[in-house]
């Protein structure tokens, strides 16, 4: 009882020096969410002035108690939906992320079709004759061998 | 009598044939999305080829919600259209709060609309890749009483085959494109005289 005590208290222990507080929002974990409008990159590895104006926007909205998805909306009214470094999931742009999930998943599913058709055609060719003089040497190599 | 076809040999081959069929389809599709996508990144040059050419292409129809509203325009924060200035000489000019030659062309551009407003020319400013609140600061500060609008969506650079900030297009009365100006435009002698021009033909 008492071991399973101590025990218990020493893993309790472990983890609660493990935990490290979190960091509250940050400017970067907005950013990487949305792209700059002239250089089209993520705004988080963007130093353009309009980058760097978009991130003090973020900072003041930081501030002033907005969460992440309150920011973002904030800079889609502004920008329009293209701010978005990826597509929303829903509506249209929806299909951005089920085509390529389609596309891998049918090809992953047509592999054994394919490798069938392949090995079916290969076994419906038909055998090359072995040339008599071939035929010959191969008896005779094979009565040498196993007499 | 000829030899009749295996039916199994049959059904393989129109198989291979719509599989066939199908690859090339999609693979079309695929090189089409990305022509389609090479050639939409590069910038058309359309506007500035019919300007060498001598002849005036039509100007883009806009809508753009209003920052600064100005005659002929409805009131802030309503969509205004180029179309609503036919029949005046437009100086059309993109410009953001960041852009440091903005700073430096804007009180030229905001002499020449105190000098030719009642001569029938709007300068019409749409503020690009720019936070709405900067913008308005930004006119404030340089004391900027001709009309703005807003392009957040970057559909006014794209239609002006614009390459940044500043540039500027003066458009006729007939709303055609006369003149493009890429950078900043430094004195008002630069536009008064393609202005008066375009006046004249009235």
């Amino acid at each position: 009882m008492g071991r399973r005590l101590t025990a218990g208290i020493a893993v309790l222990l472990a983890v609660l020096a493990m935990a490290v507080p979190a960091l509250s929002l940050t400017v970067n974990e907005v950013a990487r969410e949305v792209r700059c409008p002239t250089c089209n990159t993520p705004l988080d590895v963007s130093n353009s002035p309009a980058a760097d104006r978009m991130k003090i926007f973020i900072a003041d909205r930081i501030s002033k108690g907005d969460d992440k998805q309150e920011i973002i909306d904030a800079l889609v009214v502004e920008f329009g939906r293209g701010v978005l470094a990826t597509p929303p999931k829903s509506g249209f742009d929806l299909l951005a992320w089920i085509v390529p999930i389609v596309l891998v998943v049918g090809g992953l599913a047509a592999i054994p079709f394919v490798t069938r058709a392949w090995a079916r055609r290969r076994a419906d060719e038909p055998v090359p004759e072995i040339a008599p003089e071939d035929a010959a040497r191969l008896d005779e190599e094979l009565r040498r061998r196993d007499p | 009598m000829p030899p009749s076809a295996d039916p199994e040999e049959v059904g393989g081959d129109r198989r291979r044939l719509i599989g066939l069929i199908v690859g090339a389809v999609v693979a079309a599709l695929i090189v089409a999305l990305l022509v389609v996508g090479l050639v939409n990144r590069g910038t058309s040059t359309a506007i500035d080829d019919a300007l060498e050419a001598g002849s005036r292409p039509p100007a883009p129809a806009l809508t753009l919600p209003v920052l600064v509203s100005g005659p002929g325009l409805p009131p802030v924060g309503e969509d205004a259209s180029l179309s609503d200035l036919k029949g005046k000489v437009v100086v059309l000019n993109l410009w953001a709060s960041w852009c440091e030659p903005c700073k430096e062309e804007s009180p030229v551009l905001e002499q020449l609309w105190r000098a030719n407003r009642e001569k029938g020319v709007v300068v019409l400013g749409v503020d690009i890749q720019d936070l709405s609140s900067d913008a308005r600061a930004f006119i404030e500060e340089y004391g900027l009483t001709y009309p703005s609008l807003r392009d957040g969506s970057d559909d006014a650079k794209s239609a002006l085959e614009a390459t940044g900030v500043p540039e500027t297009y003066i458009i006729d009365q007939k709303g055609r494109i006369a003149l493009h100006i890429a950078g900043p435009v430094t004195s008002p002698a630069q536009l008064q005289g393609p202005i008066d021009q375009v006046l004249a033909e009235k």
